[in-house]
């Protein structure tokens, strides 16, 4: 079977010492939603630019639609739409004209230009705002209005780098309604990066989480929360570190299948709560260990990662990130 | 190469939306060069110490200044180019079929639509401060055309310089820095015979220099003598500025 995506051991080095990606292995079947999690620096964006044929590759190979990135960029082109993690329209003309400039980029035919932005323009429900300069719209519009640009070619795969980075709730879910509206009328392959997780588990059908540089796993939202099992207890603790006496006897337990910290908040991976929790009580107990708070989760993809990058996704520096992106919306 | 063309176009009429809907800038860019044709041009006719062939000083200094202008405004479009790149406009253009080298050359061509209309702008002032034109009007055309071509060759040069920097900050003080050696060290205000021996051999190689030179032949002094070298040395200008620009493109998007 043909894949949208086939990458095979792709490595990328910047300047001969950053290993931006370091041996990734992706496979992706045409018409999924496929979701690239990770935090900042994994990799992402750096992948989405070798598969948009904007950078080559150090060794390894990648081929989209079957088209190999670095022989056939031109022809691959044509066929996927691009939204760059950062604003990408011009401010000083307005929504429409954006439109019509891509439309003649991409040669589309002088009759049909009007009503093809103007469709584009009314899915993305910015019709009537299309006279307006794209000064004027938020965050939301404009990602819209970049949603529109990519809808113009109807591409066989939209790349998406990091599409609601920096919005508020609302737009975020008023974005991902246009982006499901436009995957089922043109059956087109999605490919985004995010580093939220409730955006990949609801909206994706297949992730694959990377960090530095290295896919760690992949999967359904559903089986790779199966895989972590179980549930979890949380406990945060009382005073300025936790005690290593405390940990190895938490380990040792029977029922604790991981144990993972992350500063003063103890995460023990069980199988069933209930049974688990009266043995933890015990350990803390005896150690006259205390707690401020004990809470019981089912695993989110966050477990997922905490499980296969060892670390928490949200505590990797993004607040710089989605300030720089707001920042340069203003301007 | 239709291609080429197309995508070419499209940058160029990018630009004409864009002064559609805000002209100030060339309004504000057009103050500077006024003042010199105003106040500059007349005190230094009253000292006559400027050998000018016949020609009042204002109208010879008029094409002068009105380069000068145009490369202002050509060199800062790098500026733009800086913060496209800052910005994910530039990463997207690199990812529609047209090729690399039409998007760049295409916003540095894209340069000459904004000088046009800057001189667009300063001629009828300077008309009434009393430059006389040659009232022709293909001459006059012709003139702008080479403002045009050259304002591209321009723009490439200060795209080859924003592919090195990394912010717009620091491409202000650049942009200053490439224009006023090119102007001073060119004929825009006085002949190049005047110039110490070391200069003249700079303004040799300052294409500042024949696009000057041709403007003047055509909208002043009628005297075409030099301007097949003139359109040379502007052809051999852009051709090399357009290779070096599409050349650094790499390290734009990278
Ligand atoms: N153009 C570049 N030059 C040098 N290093 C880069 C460049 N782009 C990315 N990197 C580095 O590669 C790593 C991965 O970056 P990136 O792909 O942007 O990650 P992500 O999108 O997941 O946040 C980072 O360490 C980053 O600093
Ligand atoms: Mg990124």
């Amino acid at each position: 079977m043909e894949f949208a995506i086939d990458v095979e051991n792709l490595t990328r080095v910047f300047e001969g010492k950053t290993r931006a990606l370091d041996g990734v292995n992706l496979r992706i079947e045409s018409g999924k939603i496929f979701a690239l999690i990770g935090p900042n620096g994994a990799g992402k964006t750096t992948l989405m630019r070798i598969l948009t044929t904007q950078i080559e590759p150090t060794s390894g190979e990648a081929h989209v639609l079957g088209l190999d990135v670095v022989k056939h960029g031109a022809e691959i082109r044509k066929l996927i739409g691009y939204i760059p993690q950062e604003m990408s329209v011009w401010t000083d003309i307005s929504g429409y004209e954006n439109l019509l400039i891509y439309a003649k980029i991409y040669d589309m035919a002088s009759r049909e230009r009007r009503r093809v932005i103007n469709d584009a323009l009314k899915d993305m429900g910015l019709i009537e705002f299309k006279d307006n300069l794209v000064r004027t719209y938020s965050g939301g519009m404009i990602r819209r209005l970049e949603i529109a640009c990519a809808m113009l070619i109807k591409p066989q795969i939209l790349f998406l780098d990091e599409p609601t980075i920096g919005l508020d709730p609302s737009a975020r879910n008023a974005v991902w309604e246009k982006l499901v509206s436009f995957k089922s009328e043109y059956s087109s392959t999605v490919f985004f990066n995010t580093h939220y997780m409730d955006e990949a588990d609801l909206y994706s059908d297949e992730i694959a989480i990377i960090n530095r540089g290295k896919i760690v796993t992949m999967g359904t939202a559903e089986a790779l929360k199966h895989c972590v099992g179980g549930e979890i207890i949380r406990l945060s603790m009382e005073g300025n570190s936790v005690s290593e006496d405390f940990l190895e006897k938490v380990r040792k337990l029977n029922v604790a299948n991981e144990v993972v910290v992350n500063d003063l908040e103890v995460d023990i991976g069980v199988g069933d709560a209930e049974t688990a929790l009266p043995q933890v009580m015990e350990v803390l107990r005896t150690g006259h260990v205390s707690v401020k708070k004990i809470s019981l989760t089912k695993p989110s993809l966050d477990d997922v990662f905490v499980k296969y990058a060892g670390t928490r996704l949200e505590s990797i520096g993004t607040i710089r990130e989605v300030k720089e992106v707001r920042d340069r919306i203003r301007r | 190469m239709i291609d080429f063309m197309r995508n070419m176009l499209a940058m160029i009429e990018l630009e004409l939306r864009r002064l559609r809907h805000d002209r100030t800038e060339l309004y504000t860019r057009a103050v500077q060069p006024i003042l010199w044709i105003a106040i500059y041009g007349p005190i230094m006719s009253g000292v006559k110490a400027i050998p000018t062939g016949g020609i009042p000083y204002t109208d010879y200094i008029t094409p002068g200044v009105l380069i000068q202008s145009t490369t202002f405004v050509s060199i800062f479009f790098g500026l733009i180019m800086v913060w496209e790149r800052e910005s994910g406009i530039l990463k997207k253009l690199f990812v529609t079929p047209a090729s690399k080298y039409s998007t760049v050359i295409g916003r540095s061509m894209s340069s000459g639509v904004r000088a046009i209309f800057q001189v667009l702008i300063i001629v009828p002032v300077a008309l009434l401060i009393g430059v006389r034109f040659i009232p022709d009007i293909a001459y006059f055309i012709s003139a702008l055309l080479i403002i045009f071509f050259a304002s591209g060759g321009f723009a490439s040069i200060s795209i080859l310089v924003a592919s090195f920097m990394k912010t717009r900050e620091r491409f202000m003080g650049i942009g200053q820095a490439i224009i006023f050696p090119l102007f001073f060290a060119s004929n825009a205000l006085y002949p190049v015979k005047m110039m110490p021996p070391i200069l003249q051999y700079f303004a040799l190689f300052n294409p500042m220099s024949y696009v000057v030179d041709a403007v003047r032949g055509l909208m002043i002094s009628g005297d075409l003598t030099d301007l097949p070298i003139d359109l040379l040395a502007i052809a051999l200008f852009d051709a090399i500025m357009f290779v070096a620009a599409s050349v650094s493109f790499k390290r734009i998007i990278e």
